[in-house]
């Protein structure tokens, strides 16, 4: 398996264009946003509500990351991900638009909307909350090219089985967002 | 913006004469941006906001490629205009990034300031022909030399032509502008006079 080099500059370009992409789903008919294609599906409210709940165990642990992590005087450079990390982050990767293989979704991940309840306030609400946390994600990025990533390892949302690097934390995190919007193509069709 | 600075910058407009009170407006269309070394000044999938003036400083203006891999297409520095500049004038998501390669002082305009020079002074028009003309007889002649040169000519014509500032900044940026490897330019610098 060939190995994986994650630069901060390919993931800003993803996630800029994620946030890109989320804004033009905020502008969708309500209808659209809040119908899932069949009873067992989220509609795309919950995806988003989904990404927001997996970023939020995320922002706190990135910003103790930060607390202990040395600056670093030096270019940014190329990280290369460690073997077991980088399986793991395989696992998120949609492949040519395609979402390999379907998992389940733990219950502390679950998007508990309301979907009779779901007013466009709420909506609004969920898509507000998906660019600030959003916002922060990026920040981390490019807070992280002048910091010694090397130097901290954080513990991943499904437990010990995973530490990250910051640089593997968010590229498993864009892998874990691009796969969903693979699944947003699929709900809206 | 201090004296030297707009006296820097009316100098980029030689075709453009004015009187006091357009003066005074046309140095209030202009900030003063500074980055440190490494920011990136404009990220791909964002739309640059401004047309810039540098200062101080050198930025490069790169792509990724498939691999992920930095592509340098062009670099600014004390003197020159910088910036994603389609992105900046169709107001679409640059495919660009924009790094300062060193700490940068910058002045910006943004998109409706630049467009009102146009506007309301006519001698832009003229400033903007022989900008534009210059920037194509620049890319049209990078184009020659990429497609026609060696490694070794292609370094040895970047190097006589290129501002000293140009010389101190991470090799890599250089050596993949010159579409070389970084071994090849560090090569080439170890062993060839220019």
């Amino acid at each position: 398996m060939a190995s994986l080099l994650i630069t901060s500059e390919n993931q800003i370009q993803r996630l800029n264009h994620i946030i890109n992409k989320v804004k033009e789903l905020q502008e969708l008919e309500t209808a659209q946003l809040t119908s899932p294609p069949h009873a067992k599906s989220w509609n795309v409210v919950e995806v988003i509500e989904h990404l927001n709940i997996a970023y939020g165990i995320y922002m706190p642990k990135l910003d103790e990351a930060f607390s202990k992590m040395p600056s670093l005087d030096a270019a940014p450079n190329e990280f290369k991900a460690r073997t077991w990390q980088k399986i793991v982050i395989a696992g998120q990767r949609p492949k040519n638009g395609k979402r390999k293989w379907k998992m389940k979704t733990l219950k502390r991940f679950e998007p508990l909307l309301d979907k009779e309840t779901l007013t466009q306030e709420k909506i609004d609400a969920v898509f507000e909350n998906f660019f600030t946390r959003h916002a922060h994600l990026k920040e981390a990025i490019l807070k992280s090219r002048n910091k010694d990533v090397k130097e901290v390892k954080i513990t991943s949302a499904v437990g010990p089985i995973v530490n990250f690097y910051l640089p593997e934390c968010f590229e498993f995190l864009l892998c874990h967002m691009e796969r969903h919007m693979v699944q947003i193509d699929e709900i809206l069709g | 913006m201090d004296e030297a600075s707009f006296t820097q910058l009316k100098a980029f407009f030689p075709q453009v004469q004015f009187t006091t009170e357009e003066e005074n407006h046309f140095r209030s269309l202009w900030s003063v941006k500074t980055f440190n070394q490494y920011d990136l000044i404009t990220e791909a999938g964002n739309i640059e906001r401004y047309f810039y003036f540098v200062l101080e400083g050198v930025q490069a203006i790169y792509i990724l490629n498939e691999k992920g891999e930095k592509v340098v297409l062009g670099f600014s520095y004390s003197g020159s205009p910088s910036g994603a500049f389609d992105s900046f004038i169709k107001k679409q998501a640059s495919d660009t990034f924009l790094e300062a390669l060193k700490p940068s002082k910058m002045l910006a305009i943004s998109y409706e300031d630049y467009q009102s020079l146009f506007e309301e002074h006519p001698a832009f028009y003229e400033w903007g022909h022989q900008f534009f003309q210059n920037i194509l007889f620049g890319r049209l002649h990078r184009e020659v030399e990429l497609l026609t040169l060696s490694a070794e000519q292609r370094y040895k014509t970047f190097m006589q032509r290129c501002p000293d500032e140009l010389k101190v900044i991470p090799q890599k940026y250089l050596a993949s502008y010159l579409n070389m490897k970084p071994e090849t330019f560090s090569r080439l610098r170890s062993c060839t006079s220019y």
